[in-house]
């Protein structure tokens, strides 16, 4: 199945009179990992915002999935919402709510499975998402930034979506998390056939896990590639961006 | 979409399952009834996710450490789904759910943060006066800006609640005081009934309340939020105490509006009552004043306004220590918040009990 499960169409915005996007398009299609690049204010978490349907565009269209996101019933969005998941950028897990509960809620409140099924299955989302069986009785609270992220992801996979969107899923994280995190994001998105969005500012996220990059710039979608073709773009920003990464072996002072 | 099935073969102890396994296909189980499941038959699958794939695995063998069924036909992605939930469902490790307490534990618990309360707020005044006594030398150090903002949300925000309030509270108190004294012709008694209670009880109280409601919590959600932005430790690390610059400014503003609001709060009571008084009672406002004039002692002025000073301490006390230990998630600043109304409450009546009870024993 190689169809397009985000399509994104002349989409424009405003935010306070100041225009965030002009006509940017793009689409995605099943099975590919995806990042979103751009200068802040570029209006990267806008575009997922409007994609996931919390923000709606002044105008164009998106499809998520074949179904428009903005001209639909409300059942068909509830039933478009299951097959995606969303991770929030610092997590937005349920704070008067246990790890495994957070986990559990998707499965609560859209199956009709029996609450003790729904932690087993719950258990399992946080196993794949590696995190320590200690933790599953916590709460949100008493965990740190990594596990936070893994608890988070483990719930955007609680309904085994099709899809999964990711606010800058390594920003917080130590370098060493941050890899693991990223091997973790591509072992699922390879086993589990997933297609995976994610915006992030991370060079090493780009440079390991990514199959095409997506730059934004000034409203449009600049260029879309692999890191390779994208040096090839002539654009003063991307050229300091990916000159950004410190060369190994640079000695400081003399 | 094809609807998932299973059924179990007897004559083989198969499980053949066909069709979209997902989250929804757990009622197409079949009851097995305690029979063990030799072979997990995949041909049919056209859908597999992991839910699917757990449900199955759960229904050939209810126990995580039991040797796998024989997996049999299935497509290679169906495998490797099956494979990969067979390597995170691990038996071990996982402990049983924590001990859920009974009532009788929840109450012992409820009653022990209580003492805790009170010895926290001993705790917290202590720390308090040792940072007022370093700050008394230093005028230049105090927050004036701050104060002013707290004093004009504390006392210019809350006026127009407290007349409301007080002029209607006066107006039922004198209706009630005056259907008893019509039976006895003691008309004009009303109005010192009504000083005597206005004045003394009902002011002080009922404007701490509503304070202690509306500002108390607050300044408990405004430090409790700040806490957790870690705004608190950023004012620390700048080697600023936070309770010179959050809490002292906070502690004045409401010392120096609560005696203020209870003065409008005695107008508007007062007015409240005169109003009905010429109503029900004939008696005409200059006779009001007259009455008033004649029979309102200095002392039961001061006895009200006196006391407000001393709730102000308590309820801006507990408010900014709530704020103060709010932990780090979203639940703790509603919690800290209730408990700061609660307590601001319950400190307020039982220091007006204490003055009633010292007032009288000193005759006053």
């Amino acid at each position: 199945m190689t169809d397009t499960v985000i399509d994104v169409r002349d989409v424009s915005i405003a935010l306070g009179g100041h225009s965030i996007h002009r006509g940017l398009s793009l689409s995605i299609k099943r099975g590919e990992v995806i990042a979103l690049i751009g200068g802040s204010g570029s209006g990267k978490s806008v575009l997922l915002r409007e994609i996931i349907g919390l923000m709606k565009p002044d105008a164009g269209h998106i499809d998520l999935l074949g179904q428009s996101v903005w001209d639909c019933t409300p059942d068909q969005m509830d039933a478009l919402r299951r097959r995606f998941g969303v991770l929030f950028q610092d997590g937005a897990l349920f704070s008067s709510l246990s790890v495994e509960d957070n986990v559990a809620t998707p499965l609560f409140e859209h199956t009709r499975l029996p609450h003790a099924l729904c932690r087993q299955l719950a258990r399992l989302k946080l196993d794949m998402a590696g995190l320590d069986p200690d933790a599953v009785h916590k709460q949100p609270s008493q965990l740190s930034g990594g596990m936070r992220k893994r608890v988070a992801l483990a719930r955007a996979l609680a309904l085994d979506p099709e899809l999964l969107f990711l606010d800058e899923p390594t920003s917080g994280l130590d370098p060493i998390s941050a890899r693991a995190f990223d091997v973790l994001i591509r072992l699922l998105a390879d086993s589990l056939g997933l297609t995976v969005f994610l915006v992030t500012h991370d060079l090493d996220t780009l440079f390991s896990i990514i199959d095409r990059v997506i730059v934004l710039s000034e409203g449009r979608v600049l260029g879309s590639g692999t890191v390779a073709e994208l040096k090839h773009i002539d654009d003063p920003w991307l050229r300091d961006y990916f000159a950004a990464r410190a060369p190994e072996g640079v000695v400081h002072g003399n | 979409m094809t609807a998932a099935h299973a059924h179990f073969d007897e004559a083989q102890d198969a499980l053949l399952a066909s069709g979209d396994w997902h989250a929804d296909a757990a009622p197409a189980l079949p009851a097995l009834g305690g029979k063990t499941v030799r072979i997990l038959d995949g041909a049919g699958l056209t859908q597999l996710d992991t839910n699917g794939a757990w449900l199955l695995l759960n229904a050939a063998r209810p126990q995580a450490g039991d040797p796998l069924p024989e997996l049999r036909a299935f497509q290679p992605q169906h495998r490797a789904m099956l494979d990969l939930v067979v390597q995170h469902s691990a038996p071990t490790g996982v402990q049983p759910a924590p001990h859920r307490e009974g009532m009788l534990a929840l109450a012992g618990r409820g009653s022990l943060a209580m003492g805790g309360h009170v010895i926290g707020l001993i705790d917290f005044v202590g720390r308090l006066f040792l940072e007022l006594m370093a700050l008394i030398g230093r005028p230049s150090r105090w927050r004036w800006r701050e104060f002013g903002a707290q004093l004009g949300t504390v006392f210019v925000g809350a006026i127009p609640i407290v007349i409301g309030m007080l002029f209607l509270l006066g107006v039922v108190f004198a209706y009630l005081l005056g259907s008893q004294a019509q039976q006895y012709g003691a008309n004009i008694f009303v109005v010192d009934g009504l000083l005597l209670a206005i004045l003394r009880e009902i002011s002080p109280v009922i404007v701490a309340v509503l304070v202690a409601g509306r500002s108390g919590a607050a300044i408990t959600a405004q430090i409790g939020t700040m806490k957790v932005t870690e705004e608190i430790d950023a004012i620390t690390t700048l080697g600023l105490s936070p309770l010179a610059v959050l809490v002292i400014p906070r502690v004045l503003a409401l010392l120096v509006a609560l005696p203020l609001l209870v003065f409008v709060g005695d107008i508007a009571g007062v007015l409240g009552g005169m109003l009905v008084t010429q109503e029900q009672l004939d008696i005409s406002y200059p006779m009001f004043i007259d009455r008033v004039v004649d029979v309102l002692l200095l002392k039961t002025l001061l006895v009200g306004l006196g006391k407000a000073p001393v709730f102000a301490i308590f309820i801006a006390l507990i408010a900014c220590r709530m704020g103060l230990t709010v932990t780090r998630d979203a639940r703790s600043v509603g919690t800290n918040t209730t408990s700061t109304v609660v307590q601001s409450l319950v400190a307020i009546i039982i220091i007006n009990a204490i003055f009633a009870v010292m007032f009288v024993r000193l005759d006053i």
